[in-house]
């Protein structure tokens, strides 16, 4: 399984990372919404993108736009991971086409769960 | 005449609320504890003991603009900022911290902070990138919610402290992306 | 500030006694936080005071108060999700073939908790039956008075409702509450929550349709789980579904159930004529 890491906190995408390779995954890490465009754009087909929703040039929501604009990208499963919890706000990035929201603070368990609930954690790893 | 004028001042006051009718210090201190616990590590508890910070500190902040605008600022001692952000780095932690690695930490624990101090409030509201350096100045001691706890036996400050003037609107919520890339 | 050597042995003994958890030496700060708004409940200025309190004066209440800060965790939502995939896959249409349109389902989740689980069984039921509301009731029993109290209130901490929640549901069933998550009022009309100690004689409940008794058997010795089994068999209906948790069974404890392999969980029924 293949992530793309997508926070302007190193801090965060390190955190974030860390958690994704214990379960077995391959990593990579944007700043912002345009650098991981950019990654997408050279052929780096992750199966999950976790995204900030607050990052400067391009932020989170911009992205998960752009991302579902593409049919090339159709099989990406995008996960928002943000401090932003208003309610309405988690609705509008679900119909912008997150497919799950992971709200900041979180444990690793939490990424677990939401993983299991998407099909996307590599089988060996036990719950 | 007197009467009157009481009045209008009064609800003058109602259309802006004061941070005091929107959050207390208990859920303040509730989310700063989840933020500790989830974060830094799930021992880390946050114990509500006030103490005085050193002279030598530092702040990490975001503002909140909406229905009430203001500041969500954490201050603590500039050593213990170098601790938490060891302690949130945890393994990835390099062996010596630069001030960028500290502001990049402290900074995100008060995007954490804020973004559920935020989302507390009633309404929908817009949420700044982090900054870090000196604590913003408290503008009106009557709109801010200030916790004071001890992490690790150091002493560490939550305020969360109205703007006056107010900030002024950027944009609607929910509409336009914040000028400098955040949005709501 | 500062809790002496003696007081945290002393709430050491007591978690290790009560709950089997051990507390490593160097988490005085852990029991001070946890234990903090106990003493301040109860007028005590500090974890010391507290300790010296219920030392001398034992009660039962301020012990289990004590245990239950130290030992409180979160826990997730569908957890070990095959069991309500069972539910909404084979149970629930089984149940609606063999019961009249207006006949209603009875569910019961004996061991609660927070409330995870009868509001995830809600929420299922919700999303899969138009009339839930008005078909359905769900039984929810905790040992823990604190986890009865907090599975009524039907509030949950930011946390928690990370913990497996899927965010569409999050949405659909849960308003935000300054800084918690609560379930919709429609949802928690449809649990009723109350003490209950399975090792005991059991309260007249049900008859029960589903019975979720998951991660509580084993806490127990052979005869107290063969007792208990044989309780929450006199609350099933003659062809009720049980629910144990992933590393439990009754194969080897009680020979009067059926077990029923559902996709990748396993449900057990009670033998006609056992």
């Amino acid at each position: 399984m293949r992530a793309l890491v997508i926070d302007d906190s190193r801090a965060m995408r390190r955190i974030v990372s860390a958690a994704l390779e214990g379960f077995g995954y391959e990593t990579r890490q944007a700043a912002h919404g345009q650098e991981a465009l950019d990654v997408l754009h050279e052929g780096y087909l992750p199966d999950l993108c976790t995204i900030d929703w607050n990052m400067p040039v391009m932020d989170g929501l911009q992205f998960v736009a752009a991302v579902r604009s593409n049919p090339a990208w159709r099989a990406l499963t995008l996960m928002m991971v943000t401090s932003e919890s208003e309610q309405s706000q988690i609705v509008r990035a679900l119909a912008a086409g997150a497919h799950e929201y992971v709200i900041k603070p979180f444990t690793a368990d939490a990424l677990r769960d939401k993983l299991a609930l998407l099909g996307l954690l590599p089988e060996e790893v036990v719950l | 005449m007197t009467t009157l004028d009481t009045g209008e001042r009064r609800r003058s006051a109602d259309a802006r609320p004061l941070i005091t009718a929107l959050i207390d210090a208990a859920t303040v201190e509730a989310i700063a504890g989840e933020a500790w616990i989830a974060l830094v590590g799930e021992d880390e508890v946050l114990v509500p003991v006030p103490a005085e910070l050193p002279a030598d500190t530092l702040s990490a902040w975001v503002d909140v603009v909406g229905p009430w605008t203001g500041t969500v600022v954490l201050t603590t001692g500039r050593q213990t900022a170098a601790d938490l952000t060891r302690a949130l780095l945890g393994d990835a932690a390099p062996e010596m911290l630069d001030h960028e690695d500290v502001a990049d930490a402290f900074g995100e624990i008060a995007n954490v902070v804020g973004g559920n101090v935020k989302a507390a409030l009633r309404g929908s509201s817009a949420l700044s990138l982090p900054g870090v350096g000196e604590a913003p100045a408290v503008r009106n001691p009557d709109d801010v919610c200030r916790l004071e706890v001890l992490w690790r036996g150091q002493p560490l400050v939550v305020s969360v402290q109205g703007a006056l003037p107010a900030l002024p609107v950027p944009h609607p919520p929910h509409e336009n992306p914040h000028p400098n890339g955040a949005s709501l | 500030m500062t809790l002496t050597t003696t007081s945290f042995d002393w709430v050491r003994q007591l978690v290790h006694r009560e709950s089997a958890i051990v507390l490593a030496p160097g988490k005085e700060y852990l029991v001070e936080a946890r234990l903090l708004p106990i003493a301040r409940s109860m007028g005590l200025p500090d974890v010391g005071q507290l300790v010296d309190s219920v030392r001398s004066r034992p009660s039962p209440e301020n012990t289990r108060k004590i245990v239950e800060a130290l030992t409180t965790n979160e826990t997730s939502w569908f957890r070990d999700g095959d069991p309500f995939t069972a539910l909404t896959s084979t149970v629930l249409p089984s149940l609606l073939g063999a019961r009249g349109p207006v006949d209603r389902l009875q569910i019961w989740s004996a061991a609660c908790s927070s409330g995870q689980e009868p509001y995830t069984i809600a929420m299922l039921l919700e999303d899969a039956m138009p009339n839930a509301a008005t078909r359905v009731s769900i039984t929810a029993t905790d040992l823990s008075r604190e986890m009865v109290e907090r599975t009524r209130a039907g509030k949950f901490s930011q946390l928690e409702v990370n913990r497996g929640l899927p965010a569409p549901m999050l949405v659909r069933h849960f308003t935000r509450a300054g800084n918690e998550w609560q379930v919709s009022p429609g949802l928690r009309r449809m649990v009723t929550a109350s003490e209950c100690n399975l090792a005991a004689p059991l309260p007249r409940m049900g008859p029960f349709d589903v019975v979720y008794l998951r991660n509580v058997l084993i806490y127990f010795d052979l005869p107290t789980k063969q007792a208990i089994l044989r309780r929450v068999r006199t609350l099933m209906r003659p062809d009720g579904w049980l629910f144990l948790g992933a590393a439990e069974t009754t194969l080897g404890v009680d020979d009067s159930w059926e077990r029923v392999v559902i996709g990748r969980s396993s449900a057990y029924r009670p033998l006609k004529g056992a």
